[in-house]
């Protein structure tokens, strides 16, 4: 049995920035422009306290990180003129956090995080980058298990320089945190709604996407704005119609009011699928890929095939394996 | 028929016509043709002469005139500035446009209250006269603008991001498909192509409100280079005089109106009172400066900002800036110095940029001499605070009803005196 979740000791961080940790396990994307970022260390468990640390170079980082082996380590999304004063900002990568432990509806019901949450997260994050890919062109883009859930950083220019409230826009768009405004004036001058589901293309396609997830993945104690527990019940009755694409029959059955109500509160579940303030933080920083996550005894993890990487296998290190 | 230049002066024809009219001097003289057409707009009224411009110059002033009156609409008469949309005026409509443009750009600060008046009243304009033209026709003109400003009809979404960073319209809003965002006429079927025409719709104006503001800033760059034309100035102290007039707070407030008054401390909502109370690092910059300066300095000065919505300059309550000087600083530095650690010790520069959110640009303190130079910000919505804030946001009952702290702050003084509470601060400004 494989010890993962559990804390890791010093000697267990000393072991493993000796003998495991490699500098070729930070990406490249991160390695090339050291001399441009923040760097930020824990070393008590009490939060990155240690900031605005800055390595000239990749044979600085590596003494410090075999000398110090901090528990946790972190550098910025930010590359700066002067990182060591957080100034001279020149851009910054675009950053959804999805952590598993923070999921809005999590059918698993853990206390933390287990491996249904973390597959869930893992689905998220495939779905947010399909709409990354397809509705906004980005291309360039990593994704980073974090010990907890995942990292996406898109690293295309045209995002790079971008400012709070676009990136902020961004997240409501991939998360689906905007119910869609779809009216038009009919030819008799009249205000005409559609619904999200009419419409098959663009955003409205991916909050009915984002919304059938949400609700498909309703265990029932779940707290919804808005929404009794008669009328939860129901919905859980016939959610069935939602997974064969049945919308417009679903939303008979709840009745057109309390369908209004409850996609309203999807939306907003929907919203807490990404951890927004870190989108939207142009300054934030971010676990250093490769570094230890020593309250879970997880690498934190560059992953390149999303479809067949598994936490339990790729990012367990050998203190933990070796105890097993 | 309405040409595309009366929607879009930024087109090459509009920009055609511009280049190969007479000098300035002559804006002041009074064209007859120009009155010919006034007079036989259909439903212009008539019945007073100085309200019907026979100058370029004059015109130049209606147009904004037509924008405060129908904003403020207590003294509106659409009757009297049926020209406005008459596409008969196109050509002397964009000789306008250039000279007002010229006029505010080379006289004020791109992010004056001058400047913003007159792009929103471009954007106003552009609208009304979109929504007044036939449906076949708008296809067509749309279309050329949307190929004139955007290189086509179908632009990447980065193309509109002036328009995302100003909140004119949402990512969500846009129909998207492969980076590209989908504007083009008959692209879809039936009930899609609506919602594809009404984005077309309400993106044009927006559009070029965003040239017109880009415009003015090049023509205050100029302006810094080579001495404009008299005129121009003269005609930019007019409009000015105008706009003041408009914004000249009455000694009686009209009824209803939420006044200024002192603070009421105890209607603060809960994510303000936690700001109040100190916010630890991480989180003050933001707290401070864009969510208690903007609360402090419109719940003292102008509550009822999201009521009128009018873009008023503090200078317009406060007109020494003693309020500003000593009562909101010193609570907002207050707050900033109950941060941990206190927000100036290590963050000196945001007194800076506290100044700038009260539109005085960034300087240390805030002058009669700067207004302008920035906008004076409102404070941060609910929604915003969740995402950014979102550990000083502890909501009440109340806050359930409200999108943004100062419709509570308003919503909650309302209550108190409802209920009979005598100890409600009573107005002390000339609102």
């Amino acid at each position: 049995m494989i010890r993962i979740f559990q804390e890791a000791t010093p000697e267990d961080r000393r072991k493993y920035y000796a003998k495991e940790w490699k500098i070729e396990n930070i990406p490249k994307f991160i390695r090339e422009n050291i001399h441009l970022r923040e760097f930020g260390f824990d070393h008590t468990g009490q939060g990155p306290n240690d900031r605005y640390r800055f390595f000239r170079d990749e044979k600085l980082l590596i003494k410090f990180l075999r000398y110090r082996a901090p528990y946790a380590a972190y550098s910025s999304v930010a590359l700066y003129n002067r990182p060591w004063r957080r100034e001279g900002w020149i851009s910054s990568e675009l950053v959804f956090d999805v952590d598993a432990k923070d999921l809005p509806v999590r059918p698993c019901k853990c206390d933390n995080v287990c491996e249904e949450c973390l597959d869930q997260a893992k689905e998220i994050v495939a779905m947010i980058i399909d709409t990354l890919r397809d509705d906004l062109d980005l291309d360039d883009i990593h994704v980073i298990y974090s010990g907890r859930g995942y990292h996406i950083r898109v690293l295309d220019p045209i995002v790079l320089e971008l400012g709070s409230e676009v990136r902020g826009q961004i997240l409501r768009y991939v998360v689906g945190g905007d119910v869609p405004r779809l009216s038009y004036i009919g030819v008799d001058g009249d205000i005409r709604s559609l619904d999200h589901f009419m419409v098959d293309m663009g955003y409205p396609r991916v909050f009915t996407e984002r919304s059938r997830y949400t609700i498909l993945h309703l265990s029932g104690d779940d707290k919804i704005e808005d929404i009794t527990r008669r009328t939860m019940k129901k919905i859980l009755e016939s959610r069935d119609l939602i997974r064969s694409d049945e919308w417009g029959e679903f939303k008979g059955v709840i009745g057109p009011i309390v369908y209004e109500r409850l996609i309203r509160s999807v939306a907003k579940l929907n919203l807490q699928l990404v951890d927004a303030r870190v989108t939207v933080d142009l300054k934030r920083i971010l676990r250093l890929p490769s570094s230890l996550h020593s309250k879970v005894s997880m690498i934190c993890t560059h992953v390149k095939n999303l479809e067949t990487f598994d936490p339990f296998k790729d990012a367990v290190p050998d203190f933990v394996k070796e105890k097993s | 028929m309405m040409p595309t230049i009366f929607i879009n002066p930024f087109s090459q024809e509009a920009k055609e016509l511009v280049k190969n009219t007479g000098d300035l001097n002559n804006i002041i003289e009074d064209n007859l043709y120009l009155f010919h057409i006034i007079e036989h707009t259909s439903g212009q009224k008539l019945d007073d002469d100085s309200r019907i411009p026979r100058s370029i110059w004059e015109l130049s002033i209606k147009r904004i005139e037509w924008y405060l009156q129908k904003k403020g609409r207590q003294k509106y008469h659409p009757g009297y500035y049926r020209f406005l949309f008459n596409p008969k005026l196109a050509e002397f409509d964009v000789i306008t446009f250039y000279v007002l443009a010229q006029a505010i750009g080379a006289r004020f600060n791109p992010n004056s209250r001058e400047a913003r008046v007159f792009i929103e009243s471009e954007g106003e304009l552009v609208k009304e006269r979109l929504s007044r033209t036939e449906n076949h026709l708008k296809d067509n003109i749309s279309t050329s603008i949307l190929e004139e400003l955007l290189d086509g009809e179908k632009p990447h979404w980065t193309q509109l991001k002036k328009l995302l960073e100003n909140r004119k319209i949402k990512l969500t809003e846009l129909i998207l498909e492969d980076g590209k965002v989908i504007l083009d006429k008959k692209s879809q079927q039936g009930r899609t192509q609506h919602i594809i025409d009404s984005i077309r719709e309400k993106i044009i104006p927006y559009l070029i409100m965003q040239e017109t503001e880009e415009y003015i800033h090049k023509v205050h760059e100029m302006a810094a280079k080579i001495e404009p034309h008299h005129t121009l100035l003269e005609l930019a102290d007019k409009i000015r005089e105008k706009i003041s007039q408009q914004f000249f707070i009455p000694k009686k407030a009209v009824t209803g109106t939420i006044r200024a008054s002192r603070l009421d401390f105890d209607a603060f909502p809960p994510c303000i009172k936690n700001t109040i109370a100190g916010v630890k690092a991480g989180n003050r910059n933001d707290a401070i400066v864009l969510l208690l300066t903007g609360f402090i300095s419109y719940a003292r000065l102008y509550p009822s900002i999201f009521k009128d919505r009018k873009p008023h300059k503090v200078s317009d309550f406060d007109p020494n800036l003693d309020i500003t000087l000593n009562e909101i600083l010193p609570l907002i530095y207050e707050a900033a110095d109950n941060c941990e650690p206190p927000l100036f010790q290590d963050d000196p520069q945001e007194k800076f940029n506290i100044t700038a959110k009260l539109g005085f640009g960034l300087h240390e303190t805030p002058s009669l001499e700067h207004e302008g130079e920035s906008k004076w910000y409102t404070p941060m919505s609910c929604e915003k605070i969740k995402i950014h804030l979102p550990i000083l946001c502890k909501p009440d009952k109340l806050c359930e009803k409200i999108q943004n702290p100062l419709t509570y702050y308003n919503r909650k003084r309302w209550e108190k005196k409802e209920k009979g509470d005598k100890d409600i601060p009573r107005s002390n400004t000339r609102r």
